[in-house]
């Protein structure tokens, strides 16, 4: 059957967490018999354990619904469900790119929260049509006419427009299939015209190399074609084309206003990176669909394996990783304390965190992760910049001129009872603030010039926390700007431990170094010797803590069947060891590498 | 000579002490004691049938142990018939040692009596103090009368006579020093000391926990064990091992099997063996271990074969405890800073072994911990 684009709509979904986004997408497959009983299961669509655990979708997942209306007339649903956090701003957008409709979800009893606003805007900013969704209305605490009224506040909707349902008991979802169906229009193209498609998401598939996810705007791509890609000029054969179920269908080809996948045969997704514009190579469209940009690293830490013996697997498990992950970069790097590993680049800290939590699980590694850093540029006294990465690799003070770190707009959408809390934080962290503007009568939009380092160290954890979980943050990087900052150096019985070197500013320097020593002091188990913790800038040492050895510990009976209880506890500290690390004498847990996260100013 | 041990697990109590952890029930009666009896001589059998070393001239038996629960609560006949069924069955070497444990309040005159003519040529009683309120605190049967008693009486039958004391809440200094010269003085020639330790499901652990008992500080208990070493030795009573105290000769041969890694047969619920590289363990719960028997099965809820890094485990912590100490060549390279430790008094380097001192008994824990992990 041939695409017929007026009976064709294509949508995405955008809520808070936890407002029942997957479970939706679940229901509308349900219902629309794309799946059957049997390959039911919850948040089907996010594949990864990871993202079924954290009840959060990192990878874009399409899925390509027939549906048949009760009038019997047959529609393409095409559902997008994009990634939803801050860190993956750019993907989203892109999957939003490739929409002409959005649902935006709402929890019946938590009603508007922060996310749904930001993701409100960044719908209305790509022109789509909102459909306004109140779930889990069978909840007892549903508070329905709260809900209406905040949306009416919100996107100004007539109360008719809103529709209600219950993605767990399956209420609504045909009402909600015919608004889809009504509102959403049609996606506009030319089939005739010269091939454009939009590249909203990648994935490595290890039979067929890279594969596009694409949104086709103008013209058709079909199976055997050479395609090329717009930022790169590479060109490649179209070795399978289709569109998604909840696996991949091939096709004859792709046309305008489809949603679909295209495997390149690229050895890896950098060449097909998301925002991206795919083409025919013989006869190639004029322009690429507006919006690419490159995601680049803003984020960085060293990667290390407990065991040194896992260096090649981590090598291995990165390597893996990147093929999927184009944003994902490292180089190798060696620290005195923690031996070979390296230093990765991510999009922010949810990116980080899911990077080593992937590589634990999926590849069985043990990780320590230093504690997460910016890339700063470094004038030295000759006049030549270097970039620098790791802390522990700033060149000597005596030969720098001066250091510039990477600072951010902020913006922050808070309740106007956290106003002031918000302000405070952001200003502790060397915030300045820009402009302050009231959304509604309800919301204020703040916006500061935050250093991106005091940024990923715990301001997002902290905002969370004085707003009650309200505030959402967006942030860009502006510039680099020189300030007064030092290397402040931890040292472990005399040890430098390199990889809890950071740059810090000279104010600051004196208590973080102090209250670093205090958690270092409750993080390091007591050994058989005193442990000596120091912190200094240079030469001057700030602060110092002793970790007293223990005075008594030991297992005063030891007969018969003892001897194997206090073999087989000996062999399973062992194993617990595994996640410490030896610096000189003293043992230290992997918590204490992240501790610097964890100091409260 | 190759030797082997023998240790026979009794597990019946008068009474369920609070920090106790072992396999032991206060509830039985004599037919029940009769029944476990019938049980031990048929696990020997099985253990004959499966291990012909046992019964090999060459290899005949040196120490046989009698530990619970409490021995003494077996009725002299009925200890007679486990013995004769079990050690009377083996080859033994001329200087069995033969020690069974005993509760003050059931070492009686005529249970001395019995258990000299069943061969029992060791005493091991189970003081722990000489402290109305210290045994209150342990949940202990005895009161100090009664176990000044028992003492005076094992001194006057048996010519080895060792004597348990825990190192636990309420313990003052003077008074432990006392009662260990007391015991001394009686004749006591062997004294094992036991720093109390908490295990987990105890009446003790869950009074610590809602803190009616207080266990001493660290720095206390160090204090008292150190200064009890020191007494000791100055009575003559020299630590060969963490808990263990002895005048020269005078040292549980049995124990001593065990840190030396010779191997030992266990009968019993609750026992362990260690036989090469095979580690054995019974059923915990008496009518388990019976249910097995019945089915003439061996009543084993564990069989281990020992891998070598385990085994290269076992022997270094085992030396570690001892006197004599760990040959240098058997410590994995770099796992102590052994000039330090020296310097900080917890060990010596002699003989080419490392010899904990009394600190570094008390740290033994962190010490097999930073060994087991380069092993």
């Amino acid at each position: 059957m041939a695409f017929d684009r007026e009976r064709a709509r294509n949508f995405c979904i955008i809520a808070h967490i936890d407002h029942g986004k997957s479970t939706l997408a679940d229901r509308l497959l349900e219902v629309t018999g794309t799946l059957t009983g049997k390959d039911m299961q919850e948040q089907v669509l996010d594949s990864m354990d990871l993202e079924r655990e954290r009840g959060i979708t990192i990878k874009s997942h399409p899925v390509r619904m027939d549906y048949r209306d009760p009038a019997g007339q047959q529609w393409v649903l095409n559902l997008i469900d994009t990634p939803g956090h801050v860190d993956f701003h750019y993907e989203v957008s892109r999957s939003l790119a490739a929409c002409e409709g959005a649902l935006l979800v709402v929890d019946a009893v938590q009603g508007v929260q922060a996310q749904t606003i930001n993701n409100l805007y960044l719908a209305v900013e790509h022109d789509l049509t909102i459909i306004p969704v109140i779930n889990k209305i069978d909840l007892a605490a549903a508070r329905v006419d709260y809900v209406t009224e905040q949306f009416i506040d919100l996107i100004g909707c007539d109360p008719s427009e809103i529709v209600k349902v219950s993605a767990k008991s399956g209420q609504g979802i045909e009402e909600l299939l015919k608004a889809i169906v009504d509102r959403v229009p049609p996606p506009k193209g030319d089939p005739g015209a010269p091939a454009q498609a939009l590249i909203f998401d990648s994935m490595f598939d290890s039979y067929v190399g890279a594969v596009a996810y694409v949104r086709m705007f103008n013209g058709t791509i079909a199976k055997g074609q050479k395609i090329r890609v717009f930022s790169n000029e590479r060109q490649f054969d179209v070795g399978d084309i289709g569109w998604f179920r909840l696996a991949r269908i091939s096709q004859k080809g792709l046309t305008a206003g489809e949603v679909g996948y295209i495997a390149t045969g690229a050895k890896d997704v950098r060449h097909v990176r998301v925002g991206d514009t795919v083409t025919l190579a013989e006869t190639p469209c004029s322009a690429p669909w507006p919006g690419y940009a490159e995601a680049k690293p803003m984020v960085f830490s060293g990667l290390y394996p407990t065991e040194n013996d896992q260096y090649n697997e981590l090598l291995d498990a990165l390597q893996k990783l990147q093929l999927n992950d184009a944003s994902l970069t490292w180089e190798k790097e060696t620290s005195a304390a923690l031996g070979f590993g390296f230093r990765c680049g991510f999009l922010g800290l949810l990116h980080l965190e899911i990077v080593q939590e992937r590589l634990e699980r999926e590849y069985g590694l043990n990780l320590i992760a230093t504690l997460p850093n910016v890339e700063y540029e470094v004038l030295l006294r000759d006049g030549t910049v270097q970039l620098c990465e790791n802390p522990a690799l700033l060149p000597d003070p005596k030969i720098i001129a001066e250091i510039r770190e990477p600072i951010v707009r902020a913006s922050v959408i808070t309740p106007k009872e956290f106003v002031g809390a918000v302000i405070q934080i952001s200003l502790e962290r060397r915030g300045v603030q820009t402009k302050m503007e009231y959304l509604d009568v309800e919301r204020v939009n703040l916006v500061f010039d935050l250093p991106l380092n005091e940024l990923v160290v715990d301001y997002y954890d902290k905002l969370k926390s004085v707003t009650r979980g309200y505030a959402s943050l967006d942030y860009e990087y502006v510039r680099h700007r020189a300030d007064d900052l030092v290397r402040l150096d931890l040292k472990i019985n005399g040890d430098d431990v390199d990889a809890l070197t950071c740059i810090v500013h000279k104010d600051n320097a004196y208590s973080w170094g102090l209250k670093l020593c205090q958690k270092l002091k409750e993080l390091i188990p007591r050994q058989m010797f005193a442990v000596a913790i120091q912190a200094a800038v240079g030469s001057r040492v700030l602060a110092r803590t002793t970790v007293q050895p223990f005075r008594k510990n030991v297992t005063a009976k030891c007969y018969g069947g003892d001897i194997t209880r206090k073999r087989k506890l000996l062999e399973k500290q062992k194993e617990g060891k595994k996640r410490m690390k030896q610096v000189g004498s003293v043992e230290i847990p992997q918590e204490a590498f992240l501790a610097v996260l964890k100091v409260e100013r | 000579m190759r030797t082997f041990g023998l240790y026979v697990h009794v597990p019946f109590c008068g009474s369920i002490c609070s920090y106790c952890h072992f396999a032991r029930t206060a509830e039985h009666d004599a037919a029940r004691r009769d029944v476990y009896v019938a049980g031990v001589l048929r696990e020997f059998e099985l253990r004959r049938q499966a291990c012909p070393a046992l019964g090999s001239a060459r290899r005949p038996l040196a120490t046989a142990y009698l530990g619970g629960g409490t021995p003494s609560q077996l009725e002299p006949d009925l200890l007679a018939r486990l013995l004769a069924g079990t050690v009377g069955r083996c080859e033994r070497t001329a200087d069995l040692e033969l020690t069974a444990e005993a509760n003050p309040e059931t070492f009686t005159p005529g249970l001395a009596q019995a258990w000299l003519a069943a061969g029992i040529n060791r005493v091991s009683l189970g003081v722990q103090s000489l402290d109305a309120g210290v045994l209150r605190r342990l949940g202990r049967a005895c009161d100090p009368t009664t176990a000044r008693r028992a003492l005076a009486l094992a001194c006057a039958s048996f010519t080895r006579v060792s004597a348990d004391w825990i190192l636990g809440p309420g313990v003052r200094l003077d008074a432990l020093l006392a009662e260990l010269d007391e015991a001394v003085a009686l004749g006591v020639g062997h004294v094992s000391l036991y720093i109390l330790e908490v295990h987990a499901g105890t009446q003790l652990a869950a009074r610590v926990a809602d803190g009616s008992v207080t266990l001493p500080s660290d720095e206390h208990v160090r204090g008292a064990y150190l200064a009890a070493a020191r007494r000791l030795a100055d009575r003559g009573l020299v630590q060969y091992e963490v808990a263990n105290f002895a005048r020269p000769g005078a040292e549980s041969r049995h124990n001593r099997g065990y840190w030396r890694r010779q191997p030992w047969l266990g009968l019993g619920p609750g026992a362990h063996g260690a036989w090469g590289r095979w580690r054995r363990a019974n059923h915990d719960d008496l009518s388990a271990w019976l249910a097995d028997l019945d089915a003439g099965r061996l009543p084993e809820g564990a069989v281990e074969e020992l891998r070598p890094a385990s085994r290269r485990l076992e022997r270094v912590v085992l030396a570690l405890r001892t006197r004599e100490g760990v040959p240098l060549s058997w410590l994995p390279s770099g796992a102590l800073d052994l000039d330090r430790g020296e310097q900080e008094g917890l060990w010596r380097r002699e003989a080419g072994c490392l010899r904990l001192t009394g600190d570094g008994f008390l740290q033994l824990d962190t010490i097999e911990e930073a060994l087991a992990r380069r092993l």
